[in-house]
């Protein structure tokens, strides 16, 4: 008998794998029923093919809304107006499910040739079943939050850039939106003489103000914990507790009792000032704005140091004693010390942090939005609304919230991605996990 | 000079250094408290002595009286509350599986994750709005603490993940080996041992609502939702200026957030430090 076996093991394992893939390409989770007995998995995987199959119809006329964005419609109520954001909108959103359903079938396929590949085929029970999927389950919640409030907002976003959306003239769901191409890419770099000035003095700001800020922060915040360290004090403690305040309050509040304190005319500070005698007129601590980009830069430090003394005060402790006592020993004398062993270590270790501070600051709405507002006004802030200590992300909120000129602000934000999404890139590859290969 | 006179003078130094930053970082800390507690309303009509115009209690009985005070104090911590929760369910169970599981796609989904995060998402504003107004999301808690749970597990799947690849993997196969189902190992098996870092996450996640202003302001519109920020906000806007009713309020809240990091601040101090040594 055993010669007359003319497919050797091998080769039917090939045949039978073969067969699984082909099937399974040709429709979802059909390897899985014919040839592995897997029901309840492929059945699975079926079902979505044919709910996908189901919604064909539909998900075309969405893909083509997406392209024109609705044709205005001027006879109609307003009500029945083709709305032009909810076609964009649910035109990302079938595109993501496309490639969801997409991601399902490389699964589907990449599963069934790898089951084909195991010998043991017993069909497991519905607990199983689940206990097995775990990992999908598991992710679901996650990218389905991530997906529909991180993911497809950014998208749209984007997407947005290249319309012309905006108030007055194209607000749905009384008129229609169209797309535009790199029209608005034009008009803020170099094509309007206003708003190109705006977005260069606002995104030089930014630069500046992200520096300044992270810097002020940090080196106030290593000057203090070191001084909190070294001085040996006993009132020390109380000091490290005081100075944790600003960290602790809430700085929407913070923000805003500043906001008021400083004010020209009715501020405490002023006023104090004037009635000692120090100053003749009032300081225009938010009114100019040279004196505005200092004042919100210093009461920025005011919040920030804390971060930063707490941190170094940690990765202080997490220095050696013996590193200490080996420079002490050597006549290192305290200056030295600083210099050469304690700051090295400390900025070797904070790197990262500096870098996320970095980003945190170009986003930091609230240090801006709370304190000044963005003001004071400039020349081009009637036509533009960005004021003088206005940074990109707070400009962006003013453009969408104020002027509903959704193009431009969504322009600024693809800047905005474009400068950070490399600074993230590069923080990933200096962890250790990403270069061990780990991920 | 001789060693003694140097060390006095160091001391003289620091403690002039120590002062000054004290009296920065105290000085409208001393304001507020003081505006809480002065008559008269607006910030020009506050005394620039501290409590020089005497004490009074009529602002906290404004603020519950006739403002809807209580009702943002109750909507802000159902919404912290609910917030922090589901962030720590969900960020732990992706984290659990991104950590132990090996599939199609994973290094793909946590570069993604990654590269999302940095993104503030606020930007996304307008599309937020619209996706809430189609499942219905718009004007309500829920709504609002989807966006916040969703910006959330980004960083903190991530920050979850590293803290799960320091355990060690036999703690889990031997409770998979005794028969437990995977969903049971991870409730009953890493919940438990990533204790530190889920009570970090949901003290960073309780902590965020509460001082957030623009999700707020997009999603919630009645007078019944608003929350705290939105509420203190309104009060001293470009039209009025109740300075020492929204000084009240704020006192209210900072309370509690300053007992609390005063407290922890050893534990602070060290989770800190080592998240940096870790890196």
């Amino acid at each position: 008998m055993g010669a007359s076996i003319s497919i050797k093991p091998q080769q039917r394992r090939d045949s039978t794998k073969n067969k699984v893939l082909i099937s399974s390409i040709l429709f979802m989770g059909l390897g899985h029923v014919l040839y592995l007995k897997q029901y309840l998995k492929g059945l699975f995987f079926a079902a979505i093919e044919v709910v996908f199959i189901a919604y064909l119809p539909k998900i075309t006329v969405v893909l083509g809304n997406l392209i024109t964005l609705g044709e205005p419609q001027p006879h109609l109520p307003i009500r029945q107006r083709p709305h032009s954001m909810f076609m964009l909108i649910d035109g990302i959103i079938v595109l993501a499910l496309i490639f969801i359903f997409i991601g399902f079938y490389i699964i589907s396929v990449r599963s069934a040739v790898a089951e084909s590949d195991q010998s043991r085929r017993s069909p497991i029970g519905l607990r199983e079943g689940i206990n097995r999927a775990l990992p999908m389950i598991g992710l679901a919640p996650s990218i389905g939050l991530i997906l529909f409030f991180v993911f497809i907002p950014l998208v749209f976003s984007a997407c947005v850039a290249f319309t012309n959306y905006s108030s007055p003239g194209h607000i749905p769901p009384n008129n229609t939106v169209d797309w535009v191409g790199l029209e608005n890419f034009k008009t803020l770099f170099g094509g309007h003489t206003t708003w190109t000035g705006a977005l260069v003095r606002v995104a030089l700001w930014t630069l500046t103000w992200a520096v300044l800020a992270t810097a002020t922060c940090y080196f106030g915040g290593m000057l203090t914990a070191v001084v909190l360290k070294e001085s040996r004090m006993r009132i020390a403690g109380f000091f490290r507790i005081l100075f944790i305040l600003p960290y602790a309050i809430p700085s929407v509040i913070s923000m805003l009792v500043w906001q008021n304190l400083l004010n020209g005319t009715f501020g405490t500070l002023n006023r104090t000032l004037f009635t000692l005698g120090v100053i003749a007129k009032p300081i225009p601590w938010l009114g100019d704005p040279r004196l505005a980009k200092f004042t919100a830069v210093m009461i920025n430090l005011w919040a920030g140091f804390p971060y930063f003394m707490l941190l170094t005060l940690g990765s202080m402790t997490a220095i050696s004693q013996d590193v200490y006592e080996a420079a002490e020993i050597d006549g290192a004398g305290k200056i030295q010390l600083f210099w050469k062993i304690i700051l090295p270590i400390v900025l070797y270790q904070t790197a990262p942090l500096i870098i996320m501070s970095f980003t945190h600051n170009v986003n930091n709405f609230g240090a801006i939005f709370f304190l000044t507002g963005g003001g004071p006004v400039v020349k081009d802030s009637t036509l533009t609304s960005s004021g003088g200590t206005d940074i990109l992300i707070t400009w962006i909120y003013k453009l969408t919230v104020n002027l509903m000129k959704y193009h431009y602000a969504s322009v600024l934000a693809v800047m905005v991605f474009l400068v950070l999404a490399p600074i993230a890139m590069i923080n990933l590859r200096r962890t250790r996990s990403f270069r061990e290969g780990e991920l | 000079m001789n060693p003694k006179a140097r060390t006095k003078i160091n001391a003289v130094i620091v403690l002039v250094f120590l002062t000054i930053t004290s009296i920065f970082v105290l000085y409208p800390v001393v304001y507020v408290i003081s505006a809480a507690f002065s008559p008269g309303n607006s910030i020009a009509s506050l005394n620039i002595i501290p409590f020089g115009d005497g004490v009074t209690l009529e602002h906290f009985r404004h603020l519950f009286t006739s403002t809807n005070y209580p009702i943002w104090f109750k909507n802000t911590l159902i919404i912290a509350l609910a917030t922090s929760i589901s962030t720590v369910l969900i960020a732990s169970l992706g984290a659990y599986v991104f950590s132990r599981f090996r599939f199609t796609l994973r290094k793909s989904l946590m570069t993604a994750l990654l590269i999302l995060q940095i993104f503030p998402s606020f930007v996304g504003m307008a599309a937020i709005y619209v996706i809430l107004l189609r499942i219905g999301g718009h004007d309500t808690l829920w709504g609002l603490v989807l966006v916040y749970v969703a910006g959330n597990v980004p960083y903190n799947t991530w920050l979850v993940k590293s803290y799960l690849d320091t355990i060690p993997r036999s703690l889990d196969e031997a409770a998979i080996i005794d028969g437990a189902s995977h969903f049971k190992t991870w409730l009953m098996i890493i919940m438990p041992v990533a204790r530190p870092i889920l009570t970090f996450l949901a003290i960073a996640s309780f902590t965020g609502p509460w001082m957030d202003f623009i999700f707020p302001k997009l999603v919630l519109r009645s007078a019944h939702k608003q929350t705290l920020a939105l509420g203190l906000f309104s009060f001293i806007t470009d039209k009025k200026n109740e300075f020492t009713n929204f000084a009240a309020g704020s006192l209210l809240v900072a309370i509690p957030f300053i007992i609390f990091f005063v407290t922890f601040q050893k534990y602070l101090i060290t989770s800190l430090g080592a998240s940096t040594v870790k890196e």
